[in-house]
């Protein structure tokens, strides 16, 4: 008996004959649940959706929605039966028809659904887009095009909604207003959906589950919090710019030593023998600035940041290495200048390589 | 790979249009009566010495017209330049036949220029004097006159889609207005200039109606006899693989002689509009003298010539049964447009969705038909019709199919089809490269089939496109000649086949009514379809 919701069972994800994604399993469990599928441009999320979709054939494995397979070696359910929704990066608006009819287009497949959740004028007015109904595709900009595109993808209210960059034409400004109505409305509705994107923070807040693929894998399909703060990869943590790895030998259960830092202390999440050598990630948020501590150490570069500072440190051996201070912090540090770190150092989880 | 209804249909329409095609080919390798050997001896060289004679001058006038008035109309304001923008296409309306019954009319001894020296000056011998404008040199004027719109609108779009950018940087390099001209904004529209400069020569090597008037004797007309006179269908397929040829080495020429040059922007990005330069005094008077005298010569002449021999013999006017012929050409322009469209549509749709190799191959090869005189394609029809009939329909028992498609609507429909499906796949296809795939993929995820995709999504996005295309081919179908001519039903007529059955009885006078209507019915069209046909609605 199957448990999940949605199941990505050991899939190639191919573009013609081309592999873009290797042998890819994940699993939302509830209907409802969204996760966001976070990697780099040209990687191949975007065939992950098309394939989900069922506009790219598959060739190894199986996709199972609710129980009932789209995709496999011998199934290929054609998109216009899956009920799953893509909304396109591009938008894809039909060209001749007003925002409002492309928009209700997207409602005639669910016509016959008893209970309709929402309505044509709440899922305009949430996305704001109400000056724009009686417009073309052509005559408005791309992050309204966006909108739209979102608006007739959410009416249909499909089994699974799968999102392809969704807001990366619309102005930052307007940005976090709109990621806070779509969770709302996807809450609200109810709509499984898979959001591909590469803002990361866009990812953590929207979805309950993120994935990262790098090198034609998915290297690791956690809660956002674990991948944040616990990535399983040095890949992982290139990928999300956190901190960097410095040599490091563990010296007991809880403490390790850095030639440049000294003890540091904090709960491992893996067991490694006392005595042996690893490579310990060193994230921003891991060391506190102390004006008073006597390890001092060169200030190379100052990021301002609006709520917080990026210090860029040299240790004396040549290490550089990342500290947040919180920019309301009084004393500021020009290059150069030494740069004190509390200790004794505490992380409250060690992540080691 | 999945065979589907939009699949087969592609596919056996594609096939359909090749099969004319591919007997052309065929029969050349068959072997022929001795009129080829009488032909050899005599008049081959003729033939094809004034195939080349004329391909090459009308293709010198026609760059000249060409190039020259589109140069003009895109990068000058002078008096009327907006009116010319459009006016120049309407020589469309007159084809070369047509041109050369009137080029005959005005300066044939005792004809309209004699006639209005005569009211001028008094009586006098004017004949002597009166330049003469017939055999190849009428020929050439006829052709070049009707056909040089092609270098025309496809030279003012290129024209149009240069940008100023260019145009500066030249300035910037200290480059004379002449200099800029020729080296750079000629050389940047020259797969344009060349792509009107095919269209042309390939019409002219199929040119039948004007060539025929003037009794000059191309591979066209050799090919016209060999069947005609001599029966003789291999050696007249073997005139028109010569002819054939002739296109393909002008291609490769052309092609040779480009190397690896790119002559297109690959982004809009850097596109500047350019601003047209206002021409005064002396200048815009030359530009619009120029402008006028060529609207004049291709269309203004070619018409009150026509307009004035139908009021100085109205009785033809009341000879002829107008409404017959109006409904007769307007049956055929009706039947063959929507076959055209139709097909047109569902080939392009089922190579759209399924994307295969074969299917592309096979609708290439079937848009080759365009290059195939009239003449040829009718000939090869009948000859396979007839090859059908006598090796399948009859062996199998059945009644001969022979008066069903030959001398025949549904025949003469069936040429149409063949000779301009690359017009109407063409121009569809050029619509539907305006819709993005992902309009296709969003409309499958909304839950429309296949069937409602193309239905509700692209149909009413191509309505114009399905207007423009069905225009363009009615237009050449009220100017065709040859194949109506071959495969009409007995006392089937249409303005085209009334005019030249009375100009080749020498009753130019009797020519001129059905002429008339002919230019007035396709003025009509290109009025009606100038925007698209001038691109102007990317402007």
């Amino acid at each position: 008996m199957n448990k999940n919701f949605f199941e990505v069972k050991n899939v190639d994800f191919n573009v013609g004959n081309k592999t873009k994604v290797k042998n890819v399993s994940f699993a939302i469990e509830n209907q409802g649940d969204v996760i966001c599928l976070l990697g780099p441009s040209g990687i191949g999320k975007t065939t992950i959706l098309r394939t989900i979709a069922g506009l790219e054939k598959l060739k190894k494995g199986s996709i199972i929605l609710n129980g009932k397979t789209l995709s496999s070696e011998n199934i290929n359910l054609e998109p216009e039966d899956r009920n799953v929704s893509l909304a396109f990066q591009d938008n894809s608006l039909f060209p001749h028809y007003t925002i409002e009819k492309n928009i209700s287009l997207g409602s005639e497949r669910n016509k016959e659904k008893k209970e309709k959740k929402i309505s044509l004028k709440e899922i305009v007015d949430l996305l704001d887009i109400f000056h724009i109904l009686n417009k073309y595709p052509h005559e408005i900009s791309a992050g309204e095009a966006q909108r739209a595109s979102l608006a007739r993808s959410l009416i249909m209210q499909p089994d699974l909604l799968l999102l392809d960059e969704p807001l990366s034409n619309v102005d930052q400004s307007f940005k976090e207003e709109i990621q806070v109505r779509l969770k709302k409305i996807l809450n609200q509705l109810k709509i499984t959906t898979i959001i591909v994107t590469h803002d990361s923070y866009e990812a953590f807040y929207l979805g309950s589950k993120c994935g990262i693929i790098l090198n034609q894998e998915l290297k690791q399909f956690d809660d956002p919090y674990k991948v944040y703060h616990l990535p399983n990869s040095i890949e992982v943590v290139n990928f999300l710019n956190r901190g960097i790895l410095v040599p490091a030998k563990v010296t007991g259960k809880n403490t390790l030593e850095n030639w440049d830092l000294g003890t540091i202390e904090g709960n491992f999440i893996k067991e490694y023998p006392e005595g042996a050598n690893v490579q310990l990630l060193l994230q921003p948020e891991d060391l506190e600035h102390d004006d008073t501590s006597n390890l001092k150490l060169e200030v190379v570069d100052r990021k301002f940041r609006g709520t917080n500072f990026i210090y860029t440190l040299r240790t004396p051996s040549n290490t550089l290495i990342p500290v947040f201070v919180h920019s309301h912090h009084i004393h500021q540090h020009e290059v150069d200048e030494k740069f004190g770190i509390k200790r004794p150092i505490h992380i409250d989880h060690i992540v080691c390589f | 790979m999945r065979i589907n209804f939009w699949y087969i249909s592609s596919f056996v329409i594609s096939l359909f249009v090749i099969i004319p095609i591919l007997t052309v080919f065929s029969s050349f390798f068959e072997s022929t009566s001795n009129y080829y050997q009488v032909l050899k001896d005599t008049f081959l060289m003729e033939y094809i010495s004034n195939s080349l004679i004329l391909l090459v001058s009308v293709l010198i006038l026609t760059f000249l017209i060409g190039t020259g008035s589109a140069y003009l109309v895109s990068f000058f304001n002078f008096p009327f330049s907006n009116f010319f923008k459009w006016a120049l296409i309407l020589s469309f309306a007159v084809p070369p036949y047509i041109y050369a019954y009137s080029l005959t009319a005005f300066f044939e001894n005792y004809g309209t220029a004699f006639t209005i020296l005569k009211n001028l000056f008094g009586e006098g011998s004017y004949n002597q004097s009166i330049p003469k404008f017939d055999g190849l040199l009428g020929a050439v004027l006829s052709i070049s006159f009707s056909l040089y719109a092609y270098v025309y609108i496809l030279a003012r779009a290129s024209f149009l889609y240069q940008s100023q950018n260019i145009i500066d940087l030249g300035k910037n390099l200290g480059f004379t207005k002449f200099k800029v001209f020729y080296s750079i904004i000629l050389p940047a529209a020259r797969p344009a200039i060349v792509a009107g400069l095919s269209l042309v020569a390939m019409e002219t090597l199929a040119e039948f109606g004007a060539v025929d008037f003037f009794s000059i004797n191309t591979l066209t007309t050799g090919i016209y006899n060999s069947w005609i006179a001599f029966d003789d269908l291999a050696f007249a397929n073997q005139l028109s693989f010569f002819l054939l040829l002739f296109i393909f080495a002008l291609f490769i020429l052309e092609n040779l002689s480009r190397k690896n040059a790119k002559y297109h922007f690959n982004t809009k990005a850097g596109f500047k509009q350019k601003q047209k330069i206002q021409l005064s005094g002396k200048k815009a008077f030359l530009a619009f003298s120029f402008c006028f005298f060529i609207f004049f010569l291709s269309f203004l002449f070619p018409l009150s010539q026509m307009m004035y021999w139908t009021i100085k013999f109205p009785e033809n006017l009341f000879d002829l049964k107008i409404l017959d012929l109006l409904m007769n050409t307007l049956y055929l322009v009706i039947l063959s447009s929507l076959m055209l469209i139709i097909f047109g549509l569902v080939s392009n749709y089922g190579n759209r969705v399924n994307k295969n190799k074969t299917l592309n191959v096979l609708s290439t090869l079937s848009i080759s038909g365009y290059a195939i005189p009239g003449v040829i394609l009718a000939v090869a029809f009948i000859t396979f019709i007839a090859w059908f009939d006598d090796s399948v329909i009859k062996n199998l028992g059945f009644v001969s199919i022979k008066k069903v498609f030959i001398g025949s609507i549904l025949g003469l429909v069936l040429v149409y089809f063949i000779r301009f499906y690359s017009l109407a796949y063409n121009g569809i296809k050029s619509g539907y490269e305006k819709i993005n795939i992902s309009v296709d993929e969003s409309s499958y995820l909304l839950g429309y089939s296949k069937r409602k995709t193309f239905m509700n999504i692209h149909i009413p996005f191509l309505r114009n496109s399905l207007l423009f295309v069905g225009i363009l081919v009615s237009l050449e179908i009220i100017r065709e000649l040859p194949i109506t001519l071959i495969l009409r039903p007995f006392n089937f007529e249409t303005f085209a086949t009334t005019a030249y059955i009375s100009a080749s009885e020498d009753l130019l006078e009797a020519a001129a009514v059905p002429s008339l209507f002919l230019i007035l019915i396709a003025t009509f069209f290109i009025i009606v379809t100038s925007k698209y046909i001038l691109r102007d609605y990317n402007e």
